[in-house]
């Protein structure tokens, strides 16, 4: 049965489920009210108790009605103790209290006839600050003696009514609570699911909250779904092209080992056909850089880093290697060295030179690349990182790529939950800074 | 000069199985061609042969799954000619006993001199690779002083199994190095035995290639086990152990 019902609640739309709690809080509170009004008008006081009102009040009734108008203020005041106060209002029409009690006038009345004939009003105090029962008599000169008074019993109908008026504030809250949780409970996980949209394998997040949050998380899934394909698919589009050219590429370049092909056209297409060779490389390494599908093995970071830099300085270029003979981190190493080998090459390219640093950073690798170069604008650094974006738009004739190498770089580096920084050094020249998280011993 | 090497080449291209085999053939090679992994068996049973180039892409079956079959009947060493430079398919290629792996395209000089060289490998294994497996082949891992070399992989690992990256003329210094344990080489002997392993991949002097090489194995903190013999050479004074 319980369960039924929950479950038909969770069925329902954000609408339905605030109404039904609103709902439930009026009746909660007209409950409450009505009880507490029953309790107050069936009070009864005890015998001494009620006689003590009786009798303070007849007593200050008689002396009262024979007392000047000009005098009665000060002899009321003279006659007020302080569980027995006294003042007096205006002739009319005094305020009654909300919270009659029926009862306990019957009470008083039954002691003392008399109060009986003038007009005698008793409630209960919904502020109690001079005492917990109010009420006031009609004076037979039409003036009103208004009076307030304690009796121990009276505080329970207090407390009750105190609680009667904070219970349906309290349950308003803690409904509130839990209903706003459970829409927005979902609602989070939706959010974080959304960051990570198409960064990886699709995760289906959980279909719960509210109706129209449902059918939100269910689309998103979908949408998850189809951005995986469309990746997938703009992967596999890729591979094969990639693949598919290799083998005219390959026929065309052995066909240029003809006897009968001048020495200049061949130099000429061999380079040609480097290039176009080394467009594919770069599309397939950006489609694998990620290389989910190799495994992480513990690598020494250092000495890949100083057997790239001999590689290149060997090759007469102007690099040099400054850091730890040995750092060993868990990554995979042919996206790893990749990177590395990016980041010294562009540094070549662009900055003529390259200063290659692997130091340890806090609980982190850290691989500097530096350059002398002209650095890059810093309102084009994170168009850098973008694949498929080339900055130097004038000179990109004589570069092969596609623009691919640094967001190669970064690809390489978040799946191994690093991070690739750039940044121009006041001194001039450029920064790139591999971060990655070390090897556990 | 000995009679022409029989190489047999397994290509599903034709245009690109005709310029292969004419490449080679210019390279003084005998060539002979199959299209298919069927092709294939009909000519490995009738005739021997020295070596197989073989694209790793074929119609039916993949090549992997091929070679698999001929690595339990056959001993043949063989090159694998891929599009793809993906390096899961390069490692698990040499993994399962593939000698090179080729990358399209290639020029004609760059196919003889792979070719050349692992025919060249496969004569002097036994020569200077010491003792053979039960398989008849050459053991894959070398130890010495706690590293680790897996030939087919060309790759070092230290003690705690950390890749230690070396250049192609590293890796072959070191392994020449790894063949005559105990023995010092002067700097002509192994500039001759390294450069013999691939073709011209040390273009730097011997010195500096061993001063490299040694700065790499003392990276793990001990001190590395190739001392200098004033006046005369280099030597490995590790204890190398096989398989």
């Amino acid at each position: 049965m319980t369960a039924r019902i929950v479950a038909i609640f969770r069925r329902w739309g954000l609408p339905e489920r605030l109404l039904t709690v609103l709902i439930v809080v009026l009746v909660v509170d007209f409950l409450a009210n009505s009880f507490v009004l029953e309790r107050v008008n069936s009070f009864e006081l005890r015998r001494d108790d009620a006689e003590r009102i009786a009798e303070n009040l007849v007593l200050a009734t008689r002396t009262l009605e024979r007392t000047p108008p000009a005098e009665r203020d000060l002899v009321a005041r003279t006659l007020s103790t302080p569980r027995f106060r006294l003042t007096l209002a205006s002739p009319g029409s005094p305020i009654r209290g909300a919270m009659s009690l029926g009862n306990l006038r019957s009470q008083v009345v039954s002691i003392a006839p008399e109060l009986g004939f003038g007009d005698l009003e008793l409630h209960l105090e919904g502020i109690p600050d001079k005492g917990n029962i109010g009420g006031f008599v009609r004076l037979s000169d039409d003036s009103v003696m208004v009076f307030h008074t304690h009796a121990n019993a009276a505080w329970k109908l207090t407390i009750g009514r105190i609680v009667s008026l904070v219970l349906p504030t309290l349950l308003l809250i803690a409904l509130g609570w839990v209903l706003l949780r459970a829409t927005l409970m979902p609602l989070q996980q939706l959010i974080s699911a959304s960051r990570h949209l198409g960064t990886g394998p699709p995760q289906p997040v959980p279909e719960q909250g509210p109706d129209e949050l449902r059918s939100l998380i269910r689309a998103l899934n979908e949408m998850q779904q189809r951005i995986h394909q469309s990746l997938v698919d703009r992967t596999q589009t890729m591979l094969a092209i990639g693949h598919d050219l290799k083998t005219p590429l390959a026929r065309m370049r052995l066909r240029l080992d003809d006897e009968s092909i001048g020495p200049e056209a061949r130099d000429g297409l061999s380079k040609d056909i480097e290039e176009m060779r080394l467009l594919l490389e770069s599309i397939q390494a950006y489609v694998e850089s990620d290389g989910r599908s190799m495994p992480q093995e513990r690598i020494d970071l250092a000495v890949m880093a100083e057997t790239l830099v001999d590689t290149a300085a060997d090759h007469g270029a102007s690099a040099t290697y400054h850091g730890v003979p040995s750092l060993v981190v868990k990554a995979r190493p042919v996206s790893i060295r990749r990177a590395l080998s990016n980041l010294i090459q562009n540094a070549l390219h662009y900055g003529g030179n390259a200063r290659v640093t692997v130091r340890r950073e806090g609980g982190a690798a850290e691989i500097i690349v530096d350059d002398d170069g002209p650095g890059i604008p810093e309102d084009r650094i994170a168009d850098a990182l973008q694949p498929f974006v080339r900055l130097d738009a004038a000179r990109s004739r004589d570069t092969a790529g596609m623009g691919l190498g640094l967001a190669i770089v970064r690809k390489a580096v978040a799946a191994e939950d690093g991070r690739l920084d750039l940044h121009n050094r006041p001194t001039g020249g450029l920064r790139a800074t591999i971060t990655l998280p070390l090897a556990e011993s | 000069m000995t009679a022409p090497q029989t190489i047999l080449l397994v290509e599903d291209d034709g245009a690109l199985r005709t310029l292969t085999a004419r490449a080679l053939r210019q390279s003084g090679f005998h060539v002979l061609t199959a299209a298919t992994g069927a092709e294939m068996w009909i000519t490995l049973r009738e005739t021997p042969v020295d070596l197989i180039v073989m694209d790793i892409m074929l119609p039916g079956t993949s090549g992997l799954d091929l070679f698999r079959r001929l690595r339990r009947e056959s001993d043949v060493p063989l090159i694998f000619v891929s599009a793809r430079s993906s390096e899961e398919d390069r490692v698990l290629g040499l993994e399962l006993g593939a000698d090179d792996y080729l990358i399209k395209p290639f020029s004609t000089r760059e196919l003889a001199a792979r070719v050349s060289a692992v025919l060249r490998r496969g004569s002097n294994t036994n020569e200077n690779g010491g003792d053979l497996q039960a398989d008849g082949r050459a053991p894959d891992t070398i130890h010495f002083d706690g590293w680790q070399v897996s030939l087919a992989r060309r790759e070092l690992r230290t003690a705690s199994g950390a890749i230690v990256d070396l250049t192609g003329a590293e890796f072959d210094l070191l392994i020449t190095f790894l063949g005559y344990p105990q023995r010092v080489l002067g700097r002509e002997r192994l500039m001759e035995l390294s450069r013999s392993r691939i073709g011209d991949s040390s273009d730097r002097s011997i010195d500096v290639l061993v001063s490299r090489l040694r700065r790499k194995l003392q990276a793990d903190g001990c001190e590395a086990p190739i001392v200098t013999v004033r006046g005369v050479g280099y030597m490995l004074k590790a204890d190398v152990k096989r398989g």
